[in-house]
């Protein structure tokens, strides 16, 4: 699942979960960037933020580098941060919990509102909301699973999401393009969000670039043959993903490397050759776990990895890229590691979430109020 | 002999914490809507696996420990039983049986859902942490200090946090505070339930040694951190009542008898009410008291069996029992 219970410390603390992060410009207003975190995934309804913790954007100009020996971008030091922070809970008559919030632009500007308020709050090119919406990720995430322990492809024309009709805590900001960045940067944009300690000592908890880097590609030991028993995502996420630090870089592209191969050979061919030895031509591509998304060009709805494509291919791309609330990003994911777009597209059998997002803001759909219907299936054992 | 240490109060150094920590009252909601969650999940059928039951089940039970809710206990178990029964093949359903088993004393019955649960493939070292805390609550603890030795990172701060009690249980206090110290600095999360757990442990080894201010320091860290913690509220109030505020003691204990469904705060209630010459009402919450453990013993005799009859015994009596003859049930 794109980034959900990614690491032994998410599942133990949902509330700095991250599940997702989404960046496109605005299908309304050009001109406009909205850049969407989720948390806490299975979120009940009265689910709130931590006071402890220092939801970020950090937003950095990029440019493409294809003239070197891998293509690559270039990501300035320059970095635009979005911090969101919410305060203890107020309780209100009645006994309901109300919590306060704030989004810190990079001018200082402050954008104030109460979590769960539609019209959420404003500040000189910035507006902010927070609160359980319903979450917009859909995969299979049992076939991907049957598909690692099985070595085959086990998607099906017909899929179930694990995520169906469920919730998450959502931060959602607009941001004026002009307004935040000026004229001088851009219009490509590198993107990362994290979720950090607040206080004095900074702990980095989590942090999310690309979907499923962390639950596709370093999850899965059993084909890396350097650390077979070594839990990684804890330690990767607390790198910066504009900074990886040299003390577990080894053992990061040990197991995507190990992984990258697996998932190119499902198909049965190889259409990304390694190297001698042994190392994955996309492995250092997608250690760089940022979002690219460019502010110039209009909304898209098909556009998630666009640009990384066209780098790789010397080609211009076309699209915003960055990952809006409605792409299937996974399939396009899938497709991009198992055939590097040389074959028919691959789907996991799901193509939409729940409720598809809105094109206004808070975009995200409503949270679904009450437990659906129960099905009553047998337990089936894993 | 109770003592009264004028050591330096812990509960400054570990409420203030070198790590921000989510607000008690947000971690709360939260364990709330996480149960929410997963309960919607598992209804919506789009989490079917035992991992994702267990873990409802684990959830439940750890809000029924943070709120001295023995309904919550008894549903962990219901569950679990349930749980054996759809998924008879898989080790986590008796793991989690093994537990809800624990929880309520059944501690031959826990050790024998462990071994099955190990002849059926269950992550070893997940089997012999559980069977270690078994050994534990069994007062065996050389036999669980070699099985945790064997299944647990050494530093790891849960680990250190279980070796801390171990020696706590045995009197080994300055060893025990070193690992209470060890567990706090080398915690990296926000959430203030698993300090909040370890400062509650660590009052109740003061407690024990008879060191009330030490204790009341410690609990008083615990409430700082989750203020619905009941067995540190509890705790605290039954200090308080040793050293002779009773009225602090009552203040606290009154709301715990209507949030909790574990006499014993009804009882000690009652006993100091007793002690304050507030007979009559220190009658009605005695009676309150007896019916709960009566129901309770014939449900679970392994667990309430003795408490009962510890109640029974002194519950005509107008003393108030000293921290060191509290029962070992935190």
């Amino acid at each position: 699942m794109s980034d959900h219970g990614s690491g032994p410390r998410a599942f133990a603390d949902p509330v700095a979960d991250i599940t997702d992060m989404f960046a496109f410009p605005s299908p309304q207003r050009p001109g406009t960037l909205v850049l969407v975190l989720d948390v806490f995934p299975f979120a009940g309804m009265s689910a709130l933020f931590s006071d402890a913790v220092d939801y970020r954007f950090r937003v950095r100009p990029a440019t493409l580098a294809p003239e070197q020996d891998r293509p690559a971008f270039a990501v300035s030091e320059k970095e635009y941060a979005f911090s969101c922070r919410f305060a203890a809970p107020v309780e209100h008559d009645g006994g309901q919990l109300v919590q306060e919030g704030s989004c810190t632009g990079p001018a200082g500007q402050v954008a104030r509102f109460l979590v769960n308020d539609e019209h959420g709050g404003q500040a000189h090119g910035l507006r902010a909301f927070a609160g359980v919406r319903m979450d917009p990720f859909f995969f299979d995430g049992r076939k991907a699973l049957e598909t690692i322990v099985t070595r085959k492809l086990a998607f099906a024309a017909q899929g179930s999401s694990v995520m169906f009709r469920q919730n998450v805590l959502s931060i959602v900001i607009e941001l004026d393009v002009t307004t935040t960045f000026g004229t001088g940067d851009g219009p490509l944009f590198a993107i990362a969000a994290e979720t950090v300690t607040t206080g004095s000592v900074k702990v980095r908890l989590e942090r999310y670039g690309r979907a499923e880097i962390k639950n596709l590609l370093l999850l899965t030991k059993d084909f890396d043959t350097v650390n077979r028993d070594i839990e990684l995502r804890d330690l990767y996420n607390q790198e910066d993903a504009f900074r990886l630090g040299p003390a577990y870089s080894s053992a990061y592209r040990a197991r995507m490397n190990a992984n990258l191969a697996f998932w190119d050979g499902l198909d049965g061919k190889t259409d990304w050759p390694p190297a001698a030895d042994g190392t994955h031509p996309l492995t250092e591509f997608l250690l760089a776990d940022f979002m690219v998304v460019d502010v110039s060009k209009p909304h898209a709805e098909d556009s998630y990895l666009e640009i990384e494509r066209t780098l790789l291919r010397g080609v211009p791309h076309q699209t915003c890229g960055g990952r809006s609330l409605n792409d299937d990003a996974v399939d396009t994911f899938l497709t991009f590691l198992i055939n590097g777009g040389h074959g028919a597209r691959i789907s996991d059998g799901v193509d939409q979430g729940t409720v598809p997002a809105s094109r206004m803001f808070p975009y995200l759909a409503a949270p679904e109020p009450n437990p659906p219907a129960p099905k009553a299936p047998p337990i089936v054992a894993r | 002999m109770t003592r009264q240490s004028h050591a330096a109060a812990p509960a400054d150094d570990a409420a203030g914490g070198k790590l921000p920590l989510t607000a008690g009252v947000i971690a709360m909601t939260n364990l709330q809507a996480q149960i929410d969650g997963r309960q919607r999940q598992i209804m919506a059928g789009q989490q079917e696996a035992a991992d994702d039951q267990a873990e409802l089940i684990e959830l439940v039970a750890l809000r029924g420990e943070i709120l001295s809710r023995i309904s919550d206990y008894e549903w962990a178990g219901e569950r679990a039983e349930q749980l054996t029964r759809d998924v008879p093949a898989d080790g986590i359903a008796f793991i989690t049986r093994a537990r809800a088993r624990g929880r309520f004393h059944r501690f031959t019955d826990a050790l024998a859902d462990l071994d099955r649960a190990q002849r059926l493939g269950a992550d070893p070292a997940v089997v012999g942490a559980e069977r270690a805390s078994v050994f534990q609550a069994l007062g065996y603890y050389d036999a669980a200090f070699t099985l945790y030795e064997a299944s647990t990172r050494p530093a790891d701060p849960d680990y250190l946090g279980v070796l801390a009690t171990l020696h706590a249980e045995r009197g080994e206090t300055t060893v025990a505070e070193q690992l209470f110290d060890q567990s706090q600095d080398r915690y990296r999360g926000v959430s203030p339930i698993p300090l909040a757990l370890l400062d509650l442990r660590r009052g109740l080894m003061w407690l024990t040694q008879g060191d009330l201010c030490r204790a009341r320091a410690w609990f008083d860290a615990a409430v700082h951190r989750l203020p619905a913690l009941a067995p540190a509220q509890g705790r605290r109030a039954e200090v308080e009542a040793a050293l002779r505020h009773p009225e602090a003691a009552i203040t606290r204990l009154r709301p715990l008898t209507t949030s909790s469904d574990d006499p014993r705060y009804a009882a000690s209630l009652a006993r100091i009410l007793r002690e304050t010459g507030k007979v009559h009402e220190a009658a009605e919450w005695r009676d309150k008291a007896a019916k709960r453990y009566d129901e309770l013993a014939a449900r679970h005799p392994e667990a309430f069996a003795d408490h009962a009859a510890e109640f029974r015994l002194h519950a005509d009596s107008s003393r108030v029992r000293l921290p060191g003859e509290l029962p070992a049930r935190p």
